[in-house]
């Protein structure tokens, strides 16, 4: 339970309300305590003025020399005061003083203001006393001297203390527990997206998470787990089309490896058949070798498991390169290559002329014969653009968009030919992807033309 | 020159060790690593062609083992890997390989590693290159056939020069487009061969004699036939 959230939570809550449950009761209970220590204060000066009257009546002097236990009875009262009577000389009058207790005498000073001594009893409870000046029988002045021993009270502030914790304890407990449950039932909607969590699997990565009911907290998670779920079905559904098509595009060259040598074997031949046998079944799986390579290029691209080494390229220079590679092809084809513009890209040599080489491929085979395929270079807004171009029938609207795409072909009567692997272009979309730019396709009426857009540098 | 192949495969073994013969070196196979490094100490070996994925005791062990005994310490070796990763390739040129090929590789391509390894590739480096009535001014970039000068482009005389230093030996497209263009990639194997045909009107068409020569399955050739 270390990292339960309920657990600290309630802790939390146990924490904040015992704490302050604790602060109220502190305050209040010294309220309280000041409270009822100034209403002693204020019966124990009433008591002493009490004394001092009775003993200024005229027949007092007799009472208290002939009848010291009337003042006991009406002196001392119901809260059992006690009281001391004295002559200026020390002599002591009057001293009810049941218990035996030792009280300390208020010095003059303290007389005069009328002011409190605290004292304690022998049973350790505390005690207060005051002294006042009276005439006694309206002629003998006398120190009086009233004192009291709060002991109940001791005993009903440890109750009330004791009052206090009890319920300090009550709250903090009862926050802790109210704090739980509704943690509880505030993580329903956690469970039950971990519930939902735990029935994705493979080919059911369709199923979105409901937020509706969801508190507004908890929305922005279940809006991420469902774009998480929506980038992963994309990946999975284009992964599993990927891997069928692959199968499909293994099919042709396989099944001409198949049968070709099935065929072959099937009665004696000349050497000249079975070298031509052998050379085609060669040709055979060097597209499928092709193959492969293109695979594994476009898997370790798309994981950026290939790192570009980029150096400044200059593309008249690039551009001259590719023409004379292609010279012999577009001479067969009756095409003239023309190179124009001049710019520079930071590139990695070898991509960016598999990319170019792979456009121009695309572009000899489609130009029309007796045209002129174009390799521009130029810069735009920072960007610079390589444009390969070529006359010839349009490419169609709708396959626009999907030419980049592993094994899209256009025009498969066209382009399915033995050399083809159908991932050329999409071999140049993962190249520019490497380098931070895009493959475009612009067709126009008369003519085609793909770009490779590098960012600025 | 005595080659060991070690390779569990049975058929890529069986067809190594029968191309290789063929091409001209005495050839041991063995089957397993512990096998190879016997032999490799055993008898003279001029070079070992090692598969790296070996049941047991693997390629890379092998190598390891080699490096480490004195007899076969310099021994030239020329690891075959199916998995084309980075890693895999540093990691055999680390443990001191000289040369790798990724599986699958023209045999072509292995014989001219091989050959380049053991520095017995016939590669010419005259400023003259004579082959049958053909005569290639290397330094001037010349050429004549019975005395009769040919006309080439720059690309096309680079294309001669490479099939004429390497007379005899096949050359494979990707090779040629390599050394000549330095395209280094699978590239379109059209383009290659366009441009052989270019150089053929030029060079063969008006003479009897014919000096460059397909292999069909393999590449080219430039040689006077038999």
């Amino acid at each position: 339970m270390k990292g339960s959230l309920t657990l600290r939570v309630s802790l939390a809550f146990v924490l904040i309300v015992g704490l302050s449950a604790a602060g109220l009761g502190c305050y209040l209970y010294r309220d309280f305590v000041g409270e009822i220590v100034r209403r002693d204060d204020i019966a124990l000066r009433g008591k002493l003025r009490q004394v001092q009257q009775q003993l200024a009546s005229p027949d007092a002097q007799s009472l208290v020399r002939d009848h010291p236990q009337y003042f006991r009875d009406t002196m001392s009262g119901q809260e059992n005061s006690l009281v001391r009577v004295a002559a200026p000389d020390g002599q002591v009058l009057l001293d009810i003083n049941a218990p035996g207790e030792h009280y300390p005498l208020p010095p003059a000073a303290a007389v005069a203001q009328g002011a409190l001594l605290s004292w304690t009893s022998r049973a350790g409870a505390p005690g207060q006393v005051v002294s006042g000046m009276a005439r006694l029988g309206g002629r003998q002045l006398v120190q009086v001297t009233v004192a009291r021993v709060y002991a109940d009270r001791t005993a009903m502030f440890a109750r009330y203390r004791q009052r206090i914790v009890l319920a300090c304890a009550l709250a903090a407990g009862l926050a802790g527990l109210l704090a739980a449950l509704l943690l509880v039932r505030g993580l329903r909607p956690l469970r039950a997206i971990a519930a939902h969590a735990a029935l994705v699997r493979p080919g059911r990565l369709d199923s979105q998470l409901d937020s509706a009911d969801a508190p507004s907290e908890l929305r922005p998670l279940i809006l991420a787990l469902n774009a998480m779920l929506v980038r992963l079905h994309d990946g999975y559904t284009r992964l599993s089309g990927f891997s069928a098509d692959l199968a499909h595009e293994f099919r042709t060259p396989v099944n001409n490896l198949l049968g070709q040598s099935q065929v072959a074997l099937a009665q004696p031949r000349s050497v000249d058949d079975y070298e031509q046998i052998l050379a085609s079944n060669v040709e055979e799986m060097e597209r499928l070798s092709r193959m492969i390579d293109s695979m594994l290029f476009l898997a370790r691209a798309s994981q950026e498991d290939v790192a570009p080494v980029r150096t400044t390229l200059a593309l008249a220079d690039e551009f001259g390169r590719m023409a004379a590679f292609y010279e012999g092809m577009a001479e067969e084809r009756d095409l003239t290559l023309r190179c124009e513009g001049s710019a520079s890209v930071q590139a990695d040599a070898q991509l960016l002329r598999r990319a170019l080489a792979n456009l121009l491929s695309n572009a000899i085979a489609h130009a029309r014969t007796g045209s002129v395929v174009t390799l521009a270079a130029a810069e735009r807004d920072g960007w610079t653009e390589l444009a390969v171009t070529n006359a010839g029938s349009p490419i169609a609207a709708h396959d626009l968009p999907h030419l980049f795409e592993r094994f899209y072909r256009a025009d498969a009567a066209r382009t399915a030919g033995a050399g083809s692997t159908g991932l050329g272009l999409a071999i140049v979309s993962a190249i520019m992807a490497l380098h931070g730019g895009r493959a475009e396709v612009r067709q126009a009426p008369d003519a085609t033309t793909f770009v490779l857009r590098f960012p600025p540098a | 020159m005595h080659i060991l192949i070690i390779e569990d495969e049975p058929k890529t073994g069986d067809y190594l060790q029968r191309g290789l013969r063929e091409s001209g070196f005495t050839v041991s196979l063995a089957r397993s690593g512990r096998e190879g490094l016997h032999l490799a100490t055993e008898e003279e070996v001029d070079l070992v062609v090692l598969d790296v994925m070996l049941p047991g005791m693997s390629g890379w062990e092998v190598l390891a083992q080699l490096r480490a005994r004195e007899g076969t310490a310099q021994l030239p070796v020329l690891f075959l890997t199916a998995r084309d990763e980075v890693q895999d390739r540093v990691k055999g040129l680390e443990l001191g390989a000289d040369d790798y090929l990724v599986k699958p590789f023209a045999f072509v391509e292995l014989v001219a590693r091989i050959r380049t390894l053991l520095r017995r590739a016939p590669a010419r480096d005259d400023a003259l290159l004579c082959i049958g009535d053909m005569e290639i001014d290397v330094i001037a970039r010349k050429v004549r056939r019975q005395g009769i000068p040919v006309v080439l482009t720059a690309q096309e005389f680079n294309l001669l020069h490479l099939l004429a230093r390497r007379e005899g030996q096949v050359l494979s497209r990707s090779l040629i487009a390599s050394q000549v263009w330095d395209m280094n990639f699978d590239s379109d194997t059209n383009v290659i061969d366009a441009a052989i045909r270019r150089l053929r009107r030029k060079l063969d068409d008006p003479f009897a004699q014919k000096l460059i020569h397909t292999r069909r399955g393999m590449g080219y050739v430039c040689e006077v036939s038999a």
